[in-house]
């Protein structure tokens, strides 16, 4: 799977690959739009053939968002990031359905619902399980190795998201017009990736020239 | 096979004019697949057999569910399973209709969920931490549907042994068949139902075709079983539920072979009371059900009390620890030999852990002991694998 990408990332940086430096001439941005043609599947729980009732209303994600990034990161990019995310879980959906945050990052996971929801994962960057917790409360998970994480909840068998965690700071999540911008990119060839709903979708390699400047990058997802 | 089609197309009939009002969302179909398959020893006992044939420690089962949205508040439910390997059935399929958008109110009709109890609308493999089912639901006493014993000692002469009943003097069919379980979670009956709530109360209702031990498609004897429960959620994670059911359960030919004064005393009748705390990374369920058979050839009504008690706790991401505690008790009645009780009661206590490697696939591995005070094998002890696929 073309998502696996993101762990090599994370090698390549530590190892001090063939990447350009970050020290040097002026540094660029690269932005653009990622337009996703594709109608996205609405998720699909399973059946509910037990239940006595209609299941409640809920939210679609938003599976057009995509995140744009840089597979092979300058040397001396990978850096260790405190921050906090969030991550809400409303009207049985996850909120955003796609996260992107470096290493080092901790993800709260706050439950805006009114009943029960039971956050996990199973993939191999991040392993956990956060139980069952109510309305008003969070839990929190933080994620120590880069990678895809994919996050579910027990409970509701519709509900599912994207964590991407990066071992640099080259990444973007699109806004609702699906416009990113990423910006101090040091001179040199890079690969840039447009990545949605679980899989790398366009790759392309791109030159930051020595003035740096501002690059236009469009990705269609169909 | 045939009347589940005829049922389809008059389920399709009713969707279709529902569906006449309009949509606001999308029309969606989900398309449910599961495979388990259950490895353990033979149950010498049959303290887990379902039938003279199957047992749930040895049960292979491929289910394949689907819900179809025909409009905003309409939908068609089903479910076919294959078990062993045997013909395909169809377990349910139903039509479920709101018809007002802003109240919860819902309507189902067809081969419906029961609405007695909490566990028989479990119905996916991870729904159930073990593999075994409670006794309640599962273990088949020597009382039959479509036979009945002429004196108490008819009916002691197949105590602990209700995988396969006949009663020497007895009224009905005289060959060997399966006796009933107080409640059958395998098969769904057929009716419609009403549920209305959604918060922290809830009321449901059901008028169907069969009883909680017999459930059926067609109409055996006339009458029709009134069901029901109500859930209250205090606090979030806890659900306390009670239910009732009555509903004649003798089928029409045995009650014909009856002498006309002993017809008319052929209601079961079950009251149940259930319980389910979950925090954190804990399931507690409990439950207890109480049923009672009228019979017509004997003087008292046979009673049986079943008490389930089981938990899951998650150790670690994607490994759980479960256990249950099974009892299934009988009422005494007067036999040759003094009061004893109509059946043989039974203890079971199960435990074990499932593992889920990826979010499809669990696998589970459960410790199995069985006591039972009467019939031939008295003790069984079942070390039972399962693997369950979903998608």
């Amino acid at each position: 799977m073309r998502a696996a990408r993101l762990p090599l990332l994370a090698l390549a940086v530590a190892a001090g690959t063939a990447a350009p430096r970050v020290a040097g001439a002026a540094a660029g941005s690269i932005r653009g739009r990622v337009e996703v043609t594709r109608e996205p599947p609405a998720p699909q729980a399973r059946p509910s053939i037990g239940e006595l009732s209609m299941p409640p209303p809920r939210d679609l994600p938003n599976r057009r968002r995509s995140v744009v990034y840089l597979e092979a990161a300058p040397q001396g990019a990978f850096e260790e990031h405190e921050g906090r995310a969030i991550m809400d879980q409303r009207h049985e959906t996850f909120v955003p359905y796609v996260l992107a945050v470096t290493v080092g990052t901790t993800v709260d996971f706050t439950n805006s619902d009114r009943t029960y929801h039971n956050v996990f994962s199973l993939s191999k960057p991040r392993r956990f399980d956060l139980g069952r917790y109510a309305t008003g409360q969070s839990k929190s998970v933080r994620f120590d190795r880069p990678g895809v994480v994919r996050v579910f909840c027990e409970i509701h068998s519709h509900m599912s998201a994207f964590i991407l965690v990066f071992a640099h700071r080259f990444f973007a999540t699109t806004d609702a017009d699906g416009r990113y911008r990423i910006d101090n990119v040091p001179p040199g060839a890079y690969t840039i990736v447009a990545w949605n709903d679980g899989e790398a979708r366009e790759t392309r390699t791109v030159r930051m020239g020595e003035d740096g400047g501002v690059m236009e990058q469009d990705f269609v997802v169909r | 096979m045939r009347a589940a089609a005829l049922l389809a197309t008059a389920l399709s009939a009713i969707a279709a004019a529902a569906g006449a009002q309009p949509s606001v969302e999308p029309r969606r179909f989900a398309l449910g697949v599961e495979l388990s398959a259950a490895v353990g020893p033979e149950d010498r006992g049959f303290f887990n057999y379902t039938s003279y044939e199957d047992s749930a420690q040895r049960l292979a089962r491929l289910s394949l569910t689907a819900e179809w949205h025909l409009a905003e508040r309409v939908a068609l439910l089903g479910e076919v399973r294959d078990e062993n390997l045997g013909t395909p059935r169809v377990y349910a399929l139903y039509a479920r209709v709101r018809p007002w958008r802003d109240r919860a109110f819902d309507v189902q009709a067809g081969l419906i969920p029961p609405v007695f109890g909490a566990f028989s609308r479990r119905r996916y493999g991870g729904d159930n931490p073990l593999i075994g089912y409670p006794l309640a639901y599962q273990y088949l006493t020597s009382v039959r549907s479509d036979a009945v014993p002429g004196t108490e000692s008819d009916l002691l002469v197949t105590r602990g042994a209700g995988w396969r009943v006949r009663y020497p003097f007895g009224w009905g069919n005289p060959d060997p068949e399966p006796g009933l379980p107080l409640v059958n979670a395998l098969r769904w009956d057929t009716g419609v139902q009403a549920h209305i709530g959604s918060g922290r109360f809830e009321a449901s209702a059901a008028l169907t075709q069969g009883t909680l031990s017999s459930p059926r498609v067609h109409d055996d004897n006339g009458g029709k079983q009134l069901s029901a429960r109500v859930a209250w959620k205090p606090v979030v994670g806890l659900i306390l539920g009670a239910s009732g059911a009555r509903g004649e359960y003798l089928s029409r030919d045995v009650i014909g072979a009856l002498p006309p004064e002993r017809r008319g005393h052929d209601a079961q009748q079950a009251w149940g009371v259930d319980l389910e705390y979950s925090r954190d990374r804990w399931i507690l369920r409990s439950e207890a059900i109480w049923s009672r058979w009228q019979t017509p050839m004997l003087e008292r009504s046979l009673g049986a009390l079943g008490f389930t008690a089981e938990g899951r706790c998650k150790v670690l991401p994607g490994l759980y620890a479960a256990a249950r505690l099974d009892h299934l008790g009988f009422t005494h009645i007067d036999g040759p030999a003094g009061r004893v009780s109509w059946d043989a009661p039974v203890w079971r206590t199960e435990g074990g852990l499932g593992y889920v490697p990826v979010r499809h696939v669990l696998v589970k591995v459960a410790y199995q002991h069985n006591w039972r005070d009467g019939g031939r094998v008295r003790e069984r002890a079942l070390l039972t694998s399962q693997l369950v696929v979903w998608f």
